[in-house]
This record gives structure tokens, sequence and C-alpha cells, in this order.
């Protein structure tokens, strides 16, 4: 692609908040903080009044509540975000060419060529005036070239403005930022960083690119090409998914086994039931144990091409088995299924049992007409938070993966 | 110990015998062809420890001995021979001589005593057939045997023998063959699983033969002896699934429709399914068969609609089009008949025409769960 690209990265500022403050005006103005609130529950968004304090996303809630005891906590209702967050995706569906969503909150839109017609940057204000406009949520953008940019700009943005980054500029533009600010640094890269000396990102810019390699390996050469504004990822509507998982963090470790296996199952049941509703079939199983000392295991196991609970839960139960063999408290389990292909499960001769079939058969069709949860086995019945969103829409995934209720 | 041998009738001999050595083999000596003289009779024997094949050739000699002859270093240079007399002669420093109207080839031998001696059958039971019913049998059945290491008694073909008749049955859990002949009998209930390797080459050798085949058998090995050739292997150890349990006996809905057409649709419309699953959906209503496939992730997307008679109720079922292309290929009718009862129960694939008499095929195919 030789053509400059016009990339728009947007981002609903404070998005949780936003939703509850448009259903109850009382919010306004306040520090609210959205997020689980058992003992282990984060901080899942939190409004600019709260982020005064000290507070950020990701956070510890009971950390925050610290902070600022007068905030008013909510747990959120992901029925909702996603409302409002599909509102937002037909308003931009509606006036461009070209979007990824990339998260409940977050778009990237590619202009490239708009420029003929309308001109990226006015295009992408009037877009932004729409959106606030039509739903009356807070929205910040970013236009540059590419993704990086564009998204790191947006974070310069906030709250409710917006940045145009020319072409040519990239590199002054990062150069004064935090090496935090490109996405993908994470707090453990980041500290690696800070203890080489590196905290801006010119220092970057200014280190020779196999000086990175070495440093911090593959990561390293992406991290350098996105500290000097490179990054040729296009923008990509529909992602299809390789995997499903769910995993789950205990409010208190535990040893209880028969609540493992209780959560073990019901997690495996419900990712099986949502392989069978989009039309999907997994060759590997992944079992994930964390022990109270954070040290954590994981055992795949593959398998036939299968869907039906009667030939994943064995495998999921023996993987648990297996890794559960220290005699330590348990603080997180997750089930993953990966290697996913389209199909539908091919019936065995010998093993598989009619009776069982049309079992599953007959259950699915109420989950279907009643709901998720209409029917469970007993086995799973206390484990009573598990997503039930459908990973096969497309879509990301409705609520930050750590948010617990 | 010194012999001549016609070349082209060695190698016709030797490449037979070729089919049961292993490309590797963790014994040295199993690369090799024993040949075992006794004046004017050569017993050439080849064996991978499971099988062990030999033949027995006409030779003009006077010597007896027994030595292991390099298989691969013989063959390569059989092949190059034209017809016309070799002569083998074992010299002292532990190499034969085989001189040919061109010149002379020398070959390091190891000792006959080296190689595995062939099991012997302990009192065994036997049953005599004809050397093409036997191949015909291997033919219908062995594609459908699975691959499976971890199921062993599916890996191979069930014989199952008795004074009625004598029925093979191969199977990999979603396909199911049974072959049946009434008009071939046992004088004994008997039952083995012979491993798919030996039952390959007789397949090869015995195709179209019209002499007879003596099989002997016991709990732990077979003999399968015909013309000048004998072939012993080890049975499968276990037992075979009840295959009969899993054929459904009650199957009203029945459709009838020309092999060939039927075929070459299901290739066609496969092409377009899914590129690891394969899936194909047919939908059945009136005196109309549909079939279709769909690949979502590339948008490729197939559906042919065909003429067949039918019987039923209408109905959609599913199925992997490999199997019921492998089937389909397998049988030589012009017509065939697929039974079904529910999309959640096995297809019987029955040949309508083109049997012999006494002849009997049954093909099970199980489908795959359909999202409505």
């Amino acid at each position: 692609m030789s053509e400059e690209r016009a990339i728009v990265h947007m981002d609903l500022d404070t998005f949780f908040v936003s939703c509850e403050r448009l259903q109850d005006s009382r919010l306004n103005h306040k520090p609210i903080l959205i997020g689980g609130t058992s003992d282990r529950g984060v901080v899942a968004s939190c409004s600019y009044e709260a982020r005064k304090f000290g507070i950020h996303s990701a956070m510890p809630m009971r950390m925050a509540k610290q902070l600022c005891p007068e905030a008013i906590v909510l747990r959120g209702n992901a029925a909702t975000y996603s409302k409002y967050s599909n509102l937002v995706t037909e308003v931009i569906k509606d006036s461009v060419p070209l979007y990824e969503k990339s998260s409940v909150d977050e778009f990237f839109i590619d202009l490239t060529g708009m420029d003929k017609f309308f001109g990226c940057h006015q295009m992408a204000i009037e877009l932004r005036q729409r959106i606030i406009r039509e739903t009356g949520l807070p929205i910040s953008f970013g236009l540059s070239t590419n993704k990086t940019v564009s998204k790191i700009a947006t974070g310069q943005a906030k709250p409710n403005n917006q940045i145009r980054v020319f072409k040519g500029t990239e590199k002054p533009f990062l150069a004064p930022l935090s090496v935090r600010k490109i996405p993908m640094v994470g707090e453990v890269t980041y500290k690696s960083l800070c203890d080489l000396g590196i905290k801006k990102i010119v220092t970057v810019q200014q280190m020779p690119m196999q000086l990175m390699h070495k440093v911090l390996g593959k990561n390293g050469l992406s991290i350098w090409k996105k500290a000097n504004g490179i990054d040729n990822s296009p923008v990509i509507q529909y992602h299809e998914r390789k995997s499903i998982s769910t995993e789950r963090t205990f409010d208190k470790d535990t040893t209880d086994v028969k609540k493992l296996k209780s959560i073990t199952i019901a997690m495996a049941e419900n990712l099986a039931y949502q392989l069978r509703r989009g039309n999907k079939l997994t060759a590997c199983i992944t079992f994930k144990i964390r022990y109270s000392d954070f040290q954590t295991y994981t055992q795949q196991q593959k398998i036939p091409y299968s869907s039906l609970d009667s030939s994943i839960l064995p495998v999921v139960l023996n993987l648990f088995e297996k890794l559960y063999n220290r005699r330590l408290l348990v603080r997180l389990i997750g089930v993953r299924f990966s290697h996913l292909v389209e199909g539908g499960h091919q019936i065995n001769l010998f093993e598989d049992n009619e009776k069982l079939i049309r079992l599953s058969l007959a259950i699915d069709k109420m989950r279907e007409r009643y709901g998720d949860r209409s029917v469970i086995s007993a086995a799973g019945m206390e484990a009573k938070s598990i997503s039930r969103w459908n990973p096969f829409s497309g879509e990301p995934p409705p609520l930050l993966p750590n948010r617990r209720r | 110990m010194k012999f001549i041998v016609s070349s082209t009738y060695l190698l016709k001999q030797l490449q037979v015998l070729g089919g049961v050595i292993n490309n590797s083999n963790t014994l040295p000596i199993l690369d090799n062809f024993l040949f075992d003289l006794d004046n004017n009779k050569l017993t050439v024997s080849a064996s991978d420890l499971e099988t062990t094949m030999s033949s027995v050739l006409d030779v003009d000699s006077d010597n007896q001995g027994t030595i292991a002859v390099p298989a691969r270093l013989l063959l390569e240079t059989l092949k190059t021979f034209p017809e016309q007399p070799l002569t083998f002669v074992v010299e002292d420093n532990n190499t034969v001589e085989i001189s040919s109207n061109h010149g002379k080839y020398a070959l390091a031998y190891a000792d006959g005593a080296e190689f595995p001696k062939a099991v012997e059958l302990a009192n065994p039971s036997s049953t005599t057939l004809v050397g093409d019913i036997l191949a015909t049998a291997i033919d219908k059945t062995i594609f459908a045997a699975g691959n499976d290491d971890l199921r062993p008694v599916m890996s191979g073909v069930f014989f199952q023998f008795s004074p009625e008749n004598l029925t093979f049955v191969a199977t990999d859990a979603h396909k199911l063959v049974k072959y049946q002949r009434t008009d071939v009998t046992a004088s004994q209930v008997a039952e083995f699983i012979m491993p798919k390797k030996p039952l390959t080459l007789l397949k090869g050798i015995l195709a179209g033969s019209e002499s007879d085949v003596i099989i002997e058998y016991n709990d732990s090995n077979a003999k399968f002896s015909f013309e000048n050739t004998e072939l012993i292997c080890r049975l499968i150890d276990g037992k075979y699934p009840n295959y009969e349990a899993v054929i459904p006996k009650e199957n009203p809905n029945v459709l009838s429709i020309a092999r060939n057409q039927f075929l070459s649709s299901v290739k066609r419309v496969a092409i377009f399914s899914n590129k690891t699953t394969h899936q194909i959906r047919l939908k059945i209503a009136g005196a109309e068969l549909n079939i279709s496939a769909e690949d979502i992730d590339y948008s490729n997307k197939a559906e042919e609609r065909l003429t067949c008679s039918y019987q039923g109720d209408d109905m959609q079922i599913g199925f992997n089009s490999r199997f019921l292309t492998e089937m389909l290929n397998n049988l030589n009718s012009d017509d065939v008949s697929l039974e079904m009862s529910l999309p959640n129960r096995a297809g019987i694939l029955t040949p309508i025409d083109g049997l012999d008499e006494g002849e009997n095929v049954t093909m099970l195919v199980m489908p795959v769960m359909l999202n409505s």
C-alpha cells in the first residue's frame, strides 16, 4: 500500500460510567466506580472525578474505595453496555467504509481514500459529533496514518476531544510520551524498560533496532516499530475466533475439590454449548490452574473434533485431576477450547449413546428458548457467574476480562 | 551353495515378498530375504516379525544351505536385467556372487540362522476359499478400517467364519462395512482380527486368482497358503466391538439413486465444504435429493438437486463427504439404496444390483450433528 493511509481510532470516554449517567443523571459530576464489589473485584471503569483520587481501571476495588471512600460503587450491567455499544456501532457502520470494533468501547476506522470526497479529518469530526448527538455518549478520537499512532493520540486527546497527527510528524508526536503509552507495553515490559533506563519513547526512537531485539526479543522489535510510528497492520472488520475460554478467580482461595470440580464442569458445559450454538468443533482442550502462590500450570490435550458434553467433560475433568496435585489453595481455574473448526459433531458408532445425543439436542433447544442457564447439570449449579455472550458473533467480549461480580 | 534361476521369475517372486519388508527396521536382519536352498527348491522368505511370507521357487541346483541376502540391493539389480539365467554362488568370504550374461556382482550376505523363524501354528483350524473371493472380501472392507493406535482392534478386519457363512467386517467407529458370503462356509465357528498390512499384500497377490487359499488359524496367528506361497501373521489381540448391535434395524426412510450420479454430486459439492470437516448436508423431500455444503470461513457454498426415488418422511441429515465418497467408490453397482431412520442415527448404504450369488454388502455411515 503505497498510498497514505488515514486511520481513526475512536474510544468512548469512561464508557461504563457514561452509560450509567445516561440512565441516571444524578450520577453526573460525581466519582463513580464500576466493577466487582467482592474483595477480589477490580475497577472496570471509573469517572474522571474518581481518577483525581489516583484511581485507575484494573485497580483492586478495595484499594479504590480506600482512596475515595465517598465514591459511588456500581456493579454494572453488561447488557446495558452492550446495548449502548451497539448503538455507537450502528452509527459508525452507517457512515464509514471500513471499521474494526476492537472492544466494547473502541473502534478503528479506515478512512483511506476518503480525502477525495470529504476530507478525512472533517469526516472524523462530523462522525464524532454525530455519535455524541445521537447516543449522548462522550467520545474521543485520534487520526493518523496507522493504528498505533491513532490509538496513542486518542489517549492523549481524552477526555471528550480529538487529535490529528499529520503524516511525518508521528515521531515528534510520540517522542515526549512515556513508553507506557505504547500499546503492548504492560507493567512487566514497562519495568524491564525502566531497568534499562528507558522512560520516554524518544529513547527507544534513538536506540538501534537490533539492540531492542537483543533485549526484549521479538516483542522488542515490534515495540521499536511502534515507538517509531511504524505500524502496517490493517483494519479488520471481522476477527475469526481461534479459541474460546473462560476462567474464574475465587473470592477466597480454596481447596474444596467438590467446588473446584463443580465450577470446572459448569465452565466446560457452558463453553461446549457455545461451540454447538456457533456450529463449531474443538480439537484441543486446555485446563489452567493457579495456586495461591501465583504459580500457574496449564495442560492441554488433543481430542477428535467434538462439541458434545459427553466427549469433552471427561477430558476436562481428567486434566483437572492431573493438574491439581499440589497441596495448596487454588486461586483460579480456567478452561479453554482451541483448534476450532466449523461443523457438527461426527457421531461415533460405539462411544456415543443415542439417548445422550437426543438429550443434548433437547437441552440445547431449551436453552435456545429460555436462556443459557435454564438447564444445567446439577454438578455445575454452584457456579453462577459464567459469562453467556455468544463468542462467535464477531463482537468483542462485553466486559473487561478481569472484572468480577 | 550354488543355484541357477531365471532372472524375471526370481524378480517377480521377490517383488511380491518385498512388500513385507518395512522401510526402516529395528532389526537389521529384517532388511534381508532369507534364501533356503534344498536341491531344486529354493524357499525365499521376508519378514517384519509380525508377518512372514515365503515362496518356494524352482531352481537348478543340487546343493543345500541358507543365507540372508540384502533385499533392496538384490531387487534393484534384478529390475535392470532382461530375461536370462542367473547363477548364484556363495563364496567363502561371506559374499554371494551373481553371474549374468553381462558380468559378475558380489554382495555380502548374513548367516541364514540369524533370520527370525516363522511361527508354527499349534492346533490350527482351517478353511478353504477361492483366492479371488478373499481378495474381494479384503477390497470391500479394508478401506473402512481405522488408523487409531489407541484402538488396535479397529485397525484390522474382523473375520467371522461359521458353517452358514463367512463374514468380514471393518470399522473405524464412524463408518462400517460388513461383507458376507453365504456361498462359502467354514467347518466350525471362528473369529479373529487380521491386521491391515498382510491383508493389503494378500489383496494384491490374490486379485483375480482362481486358486484355492487354505486359511489356518488359532488364537494368535493365521496362515494363508496358496500355490507356492505361504503367509503367516500375528493376529490383533482383543475383542472386536459388537457391531451387530449398532446396525439400526428399523429404517423407514429409503432413498434409491444412481450410484455414479450420487457420487459425482457428492464429490463436487464437497469441494465447497469445510476443508477440515468435509461436512455436507442431504435434504430429502418428495423425489428430490438436495446436497449442499458451505465453508463459512471462505464464503464458499454449493448446492445440487438430484431426482431420486424416496419413501419416507422428509428429512435432513449431515455426513462427512469423505466417508460417502469412499463407500460409493468402493461399490460397483448401478444403483444404491440409502436407508435412514433419524438424523442422528446411522445411514445404511447397500448396492441394489451387481452382486454375485451369495454375496452381501452392508455399509454403515454415522451422520454428523446438524445445526438447523
